[in-house]
């Protein structure tokens, strides 16, 4: 299969020569041009992302794949074939450096971070459930941070009875300072909280732990604490500036009987928002998804063109809306209906039926057309070949996916509130954000429960109605009649309840139209191209009062304001003219006092005409005068201020930064599927039966490893996501780290089945050769296992690619975090950048794994 | 009395099923088509009863031309044309039951059916047909429950149930082994005998060809090459409609193809 013509022409040395200079030049030049074009690409690509990520050291391995394209050319041309183990080593190596260093990954902070978790390991081992109402004694005492002199009064006023007193009246952050209290109930222990500015409580930790006092025979009591970051960085006071915070000390002291916290009542209520979400979502999305699905078939819409262009364009919606995690649209319809449980409802129902369509269709397209005919030939009519021939055939698949989707649903929609106001996801990110670590752990704990009951439910609805009961088991019809009749009854009760508790609002949609309108406009416009816009601005000088000073009137290329009187008082009528100013443009008319401060004149004011003339009526704003006391001699201005284009159409900062972050999720990723399967490999085999054995150890080691996994596996990773993030930080490194922590169980339960599996057969024949273990090992087992824990790990890649552009939502870095943020900022057209590129992320490598997966099989 | 003139019909692919073809069925006649898979037999068939449309010619029963029908007509003239199938076309998940009351589509009423409602008249009926194909006691399991034999027989009650005046039969016993397709063809044999109704049935067997038909027309490419009585299928006219490697299958003096 030699292309070459040329071999034994030229030395050998040459062609490595020719690589050399220019990689794959030589394999090119020799023939191999497609192998020549390969290599080349991917020293391109792989140095292009080095020098990207400024990761200089890993350009030894990329030297290292360099000369080996000279190696591969000269032996090519001395007629031998080298292997690709090397450069996919190298490429590999370099690959995952690339992601070690964008994620940040930092194994040091797993341990140095750990205080940092304690308080939420114990808080998961205390859930708060009962408790007694207690009489509460509490106290509190301003002190002000940092200090400066002179220090100003505190804002806000100590407590007479109990009282409290802080050893210093300021401190800086992270100095230590002592409390003392007196008026307390005697020899009993309190707690401490530090409030912020603002009026947020957080708990005084030692340690990591909440810091506690005890109090002597008398009531008093003095305790040690460090001054805590209470205010983020940004809200910090500026040079010469202090704020007030207060220390409180509290008792409480229980009395009477036990009675349910108010956490768990919260919870309970939680639980029953979360299930109506669920319910409320699976029921609309079976609704919709039925009807679409038969838009979706294309056994039925093959038909002719107009159907088969229907076809097409359904089929491509409903990919597109289930590339988007079920997070992301909870972040949309936020926007569009605002915060609460009818935006996370609507993001579940649209995945749902995108996801039911597209399985629907499925099943519809699998239907076998023989009854049809037979139906058509008895002379029946549509409707009737409908019910008779095609329900009967795709009404078990459907139910059996409606309850897969429904398990979905109950998943999403615990997490669903870490995003948007509803269900049990909410009360745990407003708890962990409050440092309310046993409430939180209370809410996680329901998470779970709720999962797995539901799950057993559902697993057993799913026996009820698939099984079917046997001809001879036939319960009477009036007994069919009443049991049916009771389905109906509670379908219906839980439909109401789930409609009133979801707080489903159709007229909300209508209400927020504009907003979702906007919304939908800058995503189908991502923000690609940008041109680069510089401030102008035209100026001219309003003295008040009249004689107060004035400065030159400014005008940019023939642009220039003038105002109907040159001077005036405060409340005095003016008209603030434009001249040549760039038609049809939105433009800024502000007061500009003498300090250089500015305020808008109006409000969402103005647009220039087609002339590019501008007019505006006000009085004079109070804030003109110059006051000559304070020194103020310059007078102030009236300015006309817009943004013009400057230079060429550039790639926007929008679409840079979201293709850096698609290079970090993707890199979450990979990193999260092969740490996760490095891991789980191992773990594997000793939840696979065959291994372990039948003696009692052995199923003991099957029992606990197996267990483990079901365990880990029903924590949702968005919860591993929060978890990891107070245990590392905020960033990719905790996204990482949740993945993986949810790829071990995952991938674990997979592996160890596939192990148990595995055929004897070969087993038995390759040790009757006489092979030893390891022998056997590699050329009995092994090629049953590699395949398909392949197809795993390439799946769970798969599924790491969607979880990953939704981690970042609660601190787990990658593309979803800088979503987030834009949507905040209101900057939907970046925003709508970020959601295209992870729809074309998803797909690519939807494909690209389908197509691996299909080569392994 | 059935009359097929000048039946051609042409797929939108551009492939010839059947090409010309003309022939007439007497009331009671035992018709079997023969010929390779791909012949155009069952084509044939389902152009009678319109589950294709043909693109020439027409197709005449009792003086109503089937090929002119459309709408509530063809479904009532569906109706008294029961037909069967090689893969027996079952609702596999529906019991046995609903699959025979299916067969009374055509006549109950439009709109009750949809929920199910047959009349009284009509299960015992169903039941009727069930006994007479000797699975009267199968009517609640789920068809595919049953045997491919039983499937067959279900299928059979089905027809009846449309208490047809003509049967056509496609292929009913090539997914059965010689013994249940023995019993299959009697059952047939059973209603062209005792009730009259004609049948077309297409087969693949010759000494199946032999033992039930009165008269045998042969396909070869859509086109008629062959109409007579069983009698004069000698096994050259066989050859011709089978082409030349029919003799090399031919088994214990049973050509199969």
């Amino acid at each position: 299969m030699r292309a070459s013509n040329r071999q034994g022409q030229s030395p050998a040395w040459l062609y490595a020569l020719f690589s050399l200079v220019i990689p794959g030049s030589g394999q090119a030049v020799w023939g191999k041009r497609s192998r020549g074009a390969g290599l080349l690409l991917v020293v391109a690509a792989l140095g292009g992302l080095i020098l990207w990520k400024n990761t200089v050291a890993l350009l030894a391995p990329l030297a290292g794949i360099w000369l080996w394209t000279a190696w591969d050319a000269f032996q090519l041309a001395r007629g031998r074939q080298t292997g690709l183990g090397v450069p996919f080593l190298l490429g590999a190596l370099i690959v995952y450096g690339l992601g070690v260093s964008v994620t940040e990954v930092r194994p040091a902070r797993l341990v140095s971070s750990w205080p940092s978790m304690l308080p939420y390991v114990r808080a998961l081992t205390r859930p708060e459930l009962m408790t007694y109402p207690t009489n509460d004694v509490t106290g509190q005492t301003p002190i002000q941070v940092p200090c400066i002199d002179p220090l100003p009064p505190p804002t806000r006023e100590a407590t007479v009875s109990p009282r409290l007193i802080t050893s210093v009246p300021c401190a800086a952050v992270g100095d230590f300072i002592e409390v003392s209290g007196s008026g307390y109930l005697p020899n009993f222990e309190g707690e401490l909280w530090w409030i912020n500015p603002i009026g947020d409580p957080q708990r005084v930790l030692e340690n990591g732990v909440q810091a506690l006092f005890m109090t002597d025979d008398a009531g008093n009591f003095t305790a040690r604490l460090r001054v805590p970051l209470a205010v983020p960085v940004t809200s910090q006071p500026g040079p010469g500036e202090t704020q007030t915070h207060v220390v409180r000390a509290e008792q409480h002291q229980p009395y009477g009987s036990l009675q349910p916290t108010q956490t768990l009542g919260l919870v309970i209520d939680k639980i029953g928002e979360t299930i109506a979400l669920a319910f409320m979502a699976t029921v609309l999305g079976v609704i919709f998804a039925v009807p679409v699905s038969f838009l979706a078939a294309r056994n039925l819409m093959a038909g002719n063109r107009v159907t088969l262009a229907v076809y097409y364009v359904v089929r491509t919606i409903l990919n597109v809306v289930r590339s988007i995690e079920t997070l992301m649209w909870a972040i949309i319809f936020a926007v569009w209906v605002g915060l609460g449980p009818f935006g996370g409802t609507l993001a579940l129902w649209l995945h749902t039926v995108a996801a039911l369509g597209k399985l629907y269709s499925e099943a519809i397209e699998s239907i076998d057309p023989g009854p049809i005919e037979a139906m058509r030939a008895t002379g029946a009519t549509m409707p009737q070949v409908v019910v008779y021939a095609v329900l009967p055939q795709i009404l078990p698949t459907f139910t059996s996916f409606t309850l897969y989707r429904w398990d979905i649903n109950v998943r999403m929609s615990t997490v669903i509130g870490l995003v948007s106001d509803a269900g049990l996801g909410f009360l745990v990110i407003q708890w962990i954000r409050l440092n309310r670590f046993s409430s939180m752990a209370t809410a996680i704990i329901a998470i779970v429960l709720v999962v797995a009951l539901l799950d057993a439910v559902s697993g057993w609805l799913r026996q009820r109605i698939l099984a079917g009961a046997p001809a001879t088991q036939r319960p009477s019809p009036m007994r069919r009649l009443l049991t049916r009749g009771a389905a109906v009854v509670v379908f219906v009760l839980l439909f109401v309840w789930s409609w009133q508790v979801a707080q489903i609002k159709p007229v909300e949609l209508i209400r927020g139209a504009p907003d979702g309108l906007r919304l939908a406009r800058a995503f189908a416009i991502p923000d690609i191209i940008s041109r680069p816009t510089q401030e102008q601005k035209v100026t001219v000088p309003l003295p008040v009062p009249c004689g107060s000073g004035a400065t030159e009137p400014s005008a940019f290329s023939g642009a220039r304001v003038s105002l109907s009187r040159s001077c005036g008082n405060v409340g005095d009528p003016l008209v603030i003219s434009g001249h040549e100013l760039p038609p049809n443009t939105d433009v800024s008319v502000r007061w500009v006092f003498s300090d250089g401060a500015f305020l808008r004149v109006r409000a969402n004011c103005c647009t220039t005409d087609a002339a590019g003339t501008l007019r505006l009526e006000t009085t004079i704003s109070p804030l003109m005068a110059v006051n000559a006391d304070e020194g103020r001699l310059e007078a102030g201005q009236v300015e006309v201020i817009w943004r013009e284009v400057v230079g060429g159409p550039q790639i926007s900062d929008a679409f840079k930064t979201v293709l850096d972050l698609s290079l970090v999720t993707l890199l979450m990723a990979l990193l999260a599927t092969t740490l996760g399967s490095f891991f789980a490999i191992p773990l594997s085999f000793f939840a696979a039966r065959n291994i372990t054995g039948r003696s009692a150890a052995g199923r003991a080691v099957y029992n606990l490893f197996r267990t483990a996994f079901n365990l880990f596996r029903s924590i949702e990773p968005m919860i591993l996501v929060l978890i990891c993030a107070a245990w590392v930080g905020a960033g990719p490194f905790a996204g990482v780290l949740a993945l993986m922590l949810n790829n071990i169980p995952n991938l674990g339960k997979l592996f160890s089945e596939t192990i148990e599996e595995i055929d004897a057969g070969p087993v038995e024949a390759v040790m009757a050769t006489g092979a030893n273990r390891l022998q056997t090992l590699i050329f009995a087992i092994a090629p049953q296992l590699v395949p398909k824990f392949l197809a795993f790990i390439l799946y769970q890649w798969d599924i790491n690619i969607r979880m990953s552009t939704v981690i970042g939502f609660v601190g787990g870095g990658g593309i979803g975090q800088q979503f987030r943020l834009w949507v905040g900022l209101n900057q939907y057209d970046a925003a709508g950048t970020a959601t295209w590129a992870i729809v074309i992320m998803v797909w690519s490598m939807d494909y690209l794994s389908a197509r691996a997966r299909e080569r392994l099989t | 009395m059935l009359r097929v003139e000048n039946l051609t019909k042409v797929f939108p692919d551009g492939t010839v099923a059947l090409k010309n073809v003309s022939f007439d069925v007497r009331d009671g006649e035992f018709l079997t088509v023969i010929g390779l898979s791909g012949s155009g037999k069952s084509t044939l068939l389902r152009c009678i009863n319109r589950l294709i449309d043909p693109t020439e010619g027409r197709v005449i029963w009792n003086d109503v031309d089937i090929t002119a029908a459309s709408g509530k007509e063809l479904r009532h003239i569906r109706r008294q044309i029961g037909m069967i199938f090689q893969q027996f076309n079952l609702v596999k998940r529906s019991s046995v039951m609903t699959n025979v009351l299916s067969g009374r589509l055509g006549y109950a009423h439009p709109w009750l059916s949809l929920l199910h409602q047959f009349s009284g008249q009509d299960h015992k009926r169903a039941l009727a047909a069930l006994e007479r194909v000797g699975i009267g006691d199968k009517a609640d399991n789920r068809a595919d429950q049953l045997s491919g034999g039983q499937q067959q027989r279900v299928a059979i009650a089905r027809a009846l149930m449309q208490e047809p005046s003509l049967m056509l039969a496609d292929e009913p016993v090539a997914s059965l082994d010689p013994v249940l397709a023995h019993s299959i063809l009697q059952y047939l044999e059973l209603l062209n005998r005792q009730d009259g109704i004609t049948v077309i049935c297409s087969l693949h067997f010759l000494d199946l060809v032999h033992r039930y038909a009165t008269r045998v027309i042969g396909l070869k490419a859509g086109e008629l090459v062959f109409d007579g009585i069983p009698g004069e299928l000698t096994r050259e006219r066989f050859k011709e409609v089978y082409g030349e490697e029919a003799e090399m299958v031919t088994v214990g003096g049973q050509a199969v193809n």
